[in-house]
């Protein structure tokens, strides 16, 4: 689709959102691992790759959170942050499939119109 | 494999968490058991969880192979709890020794309840993470749908 930008945006748009929706499950499966650090990954950084090159072909690194009270047995993963982050990045990916479904029905429209 | 792999995670953590609470159930039934199979009362267990981080090569065979992906959860380890059993005199049970004490395991039903609790909790936190899964791969199916 290299025709059509909005579309390559779109599909780093949707990968940068499932390889953080992927961090945020794995620091759900790591609730009670011990010494296990909360993981994310820089999105404005990223994202801004995405619009600078079109598709992100380098994985961005994860990252580790600041600011987030260690447990005793030096885990950090709080239940609430995580929760949140998997309505909020899943919405983030609906919301990318349903532009993507625009574009798609656009190219429909202009495709029957003629 | 973004999506399947984020299904796999949550699935490596709802084994775990399962085989956490089979384990703490263990330690709930037999609470008060004072004679087992090799001798002396039942021994307190707990898990040892830890990350399967995956070096490089691992990751991408991983990704070939369809094993657990890297960052999912793993339970290496079953240890005994060394804590000493409590000595309770009842020179009437079976299991007496001579000055008439029987050994009892050294478990706390409210810990192991909370314990249990932990468990669970988790587990339904992973369980809506894989609905959140499935549904993002719905949605993408859905692109295909014609409106």
């Amino acid at each position: 689709m290299a025709n059509i930008p909005m579309l390559d945006q779109l599909q780093g748009y949707l990968s940068l959102t499932t390889q953080r929706q992927q961090m945020v499950v794995q620091n759900m499966a790591n609730v009670d691992t011990p010494g296990y650090h909360t993981k994310d990954l820089d999105f404005q950084k990223a994202m801004q790759q995405v619009m600078d090159e079109g598709t992100s072909t380098m994985e961005p690194a994860a990252l580790q959170v600041e600011g987030l009270p260690e447990r005793p047995d030096g885990n950090n993963v709080n239940i609430d942050r995580e929760s949140l982050m998997l309505s909020q990045t899943q919405l983030q990916y609906q919301m990318g499939v349903q532009l993507v479904k625009s574009q798609f029905h656009t190219m429909l429209t202009a495709i029957k119109e003629s | 494999m973004g999506l399947f792999d984020m299904m796999n995670i949550s699935a490596s953590a709802l084994s775990a968490e399962r085989q956490r609470a089979e384990v703490t159930s263990a330690n709930l039934a037999n609470a008060e058991t004072t004679h087992t199979d090799s001798g002396g009362p039942y021994v307190r267990q707990q898990v040892v969880f830890s990350e399967s981080s995956g070096s490089p090569f691992h990751t991408v065979f991983n990704g070939v192979g369809g094993g657990a992906p890297a960052g999912s959860v793993q339970l290496t380890n079953v240890v005994n709890d060394t804590t000493p059993p409590v000595m309770r005199y009842e020179p009437g049970n079976p299991d007496a020794d001579k000055s008439g004490y029987v050994a009892y395991p050294a478990i706390n039903p409210v810990s192991e309840m909370v314990d249990l609790m932990g468990a669970v909790r988790a587990y339904q936190l992973n369980a809506s993470a894989v609905g959140a899964a499935k549904q993002m791969i719905q949605e993408s199916i859905d692109i295909l749908k014609t409106s």
